[in-house]
């Protein structure tokens, strides 16, 4: 049931490189243009320091990560897939190829779509590197600047994990694709990330801490779809992805609980935060509205016919799909009811189930986000605060969608531009909260040492101490 | 409901996964297979997101037996694979753990669904 795992390669992989020698070689034409894209669009600096970082060495049974000290350019990024859940055959557990054995090629009808897929949750990989790479300077301390590094290499070992898949199974159009995903850039207004929320410059770290929070869960949430695919390449390849963002979801998380517990220190010993270069509560509110509700939209429309087709073919499934909760597999003869608003008047309607794919993973997010919250929220209870933060209703600044270019107040009321531009600096971050959070990033690059506006981790990296050594400058 | 699957979820959140949940969910479920190779017991053993039970990790679900499981490490496995192949006991002293509205929120969002 275990694949083996050939770590000595150029390339380490469970994919058998080793005995597929016009991929290998397609893989080891494309590595130095990546370490090229790592060297000018990674973690700027930092490049001869050793960082303590996790590396994924395998998969199933007896443990599947190292840890260890490493300088980022000789990070070993691998290929690795998820081992089956279940010998013997496997069969598709929804849309309409149910039942079918799962596909060990893309059928040619799906290549298109299935292409698209893969190349859109690709980009993102690469995407958030070039959005994070000046943080380190500010780094709040050793610990999260290796937090940081952290999520950056995975990141880029999921590019590779995607990148294989193109290779491997769309031929040349899959080597052009491989090869734009490290001409696109961030930002760039020429050559953009396909995705806004990629696009959107991490300024600070509690952007950072937002962006892992929010939008990376939006990348779990796709994952876990993906992983349900009936293409088998695809789907134990994103669970195994999925194993790595849990980290990544866990530095936002706590990241904000963090920052919530120094400011709910300060606030119960009667200090305002914004004396002492701390956050206050206000300010982390319109952060997680600006962040949350951008995240909302990377779930693509509410009604939507792609991703209706996604099912339709097996492709995307529900989340946990295959954990057979759900009534009907096929997803027919059933609708998804929400609320839509025409001329200022709320109605109800009812959505082919199929067509609403992308409402159902956004609720199980907003779910997830809810859950979050409500434990941040524990952090102001145990200071005996009353205060609390929240988070926006799926309504709220929307750009896309059944909500997009409508006006919500955070509770999900309709509302007129007018008042929705009154309210805008209370409910979305200002070039003052910017500048403020701006001034408030200063380096702390001690052993043991944080931050004034953040809290130490209860535990370190890996059963470390917190004071651990977790980069080594040269 | 009751003629679907036996479902074990290991939390894989942040707090849970550095705890080693990962290596334990791998254990788990090895352990089910080595002794139910057939899976005649109609178990799945998945990863979940998280629970938000974060200070009393790791934690296991069992549905639909509305088992909330915490503070579980590898030692406890055994009795865990036990309980779900042979006695179909509840384990007390693993249960009971986490906040009531923790437990409520996750069998609320484990029984939904189309």
């Amino acid at each position: 049931m275990t694949s083996f795992v050939d770590l000595e390669a150029k390339i380490p992989n469970n994919v058998g490189l080793k005995d597929d020698p016009v991929i290998r070689r397609a893989l080891e034409t494309w590595q130095p243009a990546y370490l090229e894209w790592w060297r000018d669009m990674g973690p700027s600096d930092f490049k001869q320091d050793d960082i303590y970082l996790r590396t994924a060495v395998g998969v199933g049974r007896g443990g599947w990560a190292n840890f260890g000290h490493v300088k980022m350019p000789d990070y070993r990024w691998g290929i690795f897939l998820a081992d089956p859940e279940t010998e013997g055959e496997r069969k598709i557990k929804f849309g309409d190829a149910m039942g079918q054995p799962v596909w060990m090629q893309i059928p040619g009808e799906m290549r298109a779509r299935a292409r698209r897929l893969i190349v859109t949750q690709a980009d993102t990989e690469p995407a958030s590197v070039e959005q994070q790479r000046l943080l380190g300077h500010t780094a709040p301390s050793i610990y999260d600047m290796r937090n940081l590094f952290q999520v950056n290499v995975e990141e880029g070992r999921h590019l590779w994990a995607m990148v294989y898949l193109l290779h491997k199974y769309f031929g040349s159009e899959g080597r052009d694709e491989a090869e734009e995903l490290l001409r696109r850039r961030s930002g760039d207004p020429d050559n953009p990330r396909v995705l806004q929320a990629f696009n959107k410059p991490i300024r600070d770290w509690m952007a950072f801490f937002c962006f892992t929070t929010f939008t990376d869960r939006d990348g779990k949430y796709q994952l876990a779809a993906l992983a349900e695919s009936g293409f088998d390449p695809l789907a134990r390849t994103t669970q195994f992805m999925l194993t790595e963002e849990a980290h990544h979801l866990q530095v936002g998380e706590n990241g904000i609980a963090r920052i919530i517990e120094r400011t709910a220190q300060l606030m119960k010993e009667g200090v305002d935060p914004r004396k002492v270069g701390a956050m206050p509560l206000d300010l982390i509110q319109r952060y997680i509205n600006e962040w949350s509700s951008a995240s909302y939209d990377l779930f693509g429309g509410e009604d939507s016919s792609n991703a209706a087709e996604a099912f339709a073919t097996s492709l995307k499934g529900r989340y946990r799909e295959g954990d057979g909760l759900y009534k009907d597999p096929l997803a027919l003869n059933q609708n998804y009811e929400t609320e839509i608003f025409e001329n200022g008047v709320e109605k109800k309607v009812q959505i082919p189930l199929r067509r609403a794919m992308n409402a159902l993973l956004l609720e199980a997010y907003h779910a997830d986000a809810t859950r979050i919250v409500a434990r941040w929220n524990r952090v102001l209870e145990q200071y005996q605060l009353s205060e609390r933060v929240y988070l926006p209703t799926l309504r709220f600044n929307r750009q896309i969608g059944l909500y997009g270019g409508l006006w919500f107040n955070p509770q999900g009321e309709q509302i007129s531009k007018e008042a929705f531009e009154r309210k805008r600096t209370e409910w979305l971050p200002v070039d003052a909260d910017y500048q403020y959070v701006k001034n408030c990033m200063i380096k702390v690059w001690d052993r043991g040492k944080f931050a004034n506006w953040i809290a130490p981790p209860p535990v370190g990296i890996n059963n470390q101490p917190v004071d651990f050594e977790y980069v080594k400058f040269h | 409901m009751s003629d679907g699957p036996r479902l074990v979820y290991v939390c894989e959140g942040g707090d849970c996964s550095e705890k080693g949940s990962v290596e334990l969910f791998e254990e788990l479920r090895a352990q089910i297979h080595d002794k139910d190779s057939g899976n005649k017991s109609n178990i799945r053993v998945r990863k979940f997101p998280c629970f938000g039970g974060c200070a009393h990790g790791i934690n296991v679900v069992v549905y639909p037996d509305r088992c909330f499981y915490s503070k579980v490490t590898a030692a406890d496995i055994p009795e865990v694979v036990a309980s779900l192949l042979e006695n179909g006991k509840k384990i007390e002293r693993l249960s009971g753990k986490v906040e009531k509205d923790v437990e409520q929120i996750t069998f609320d969002l484990l029984t939904t669904g189309f």
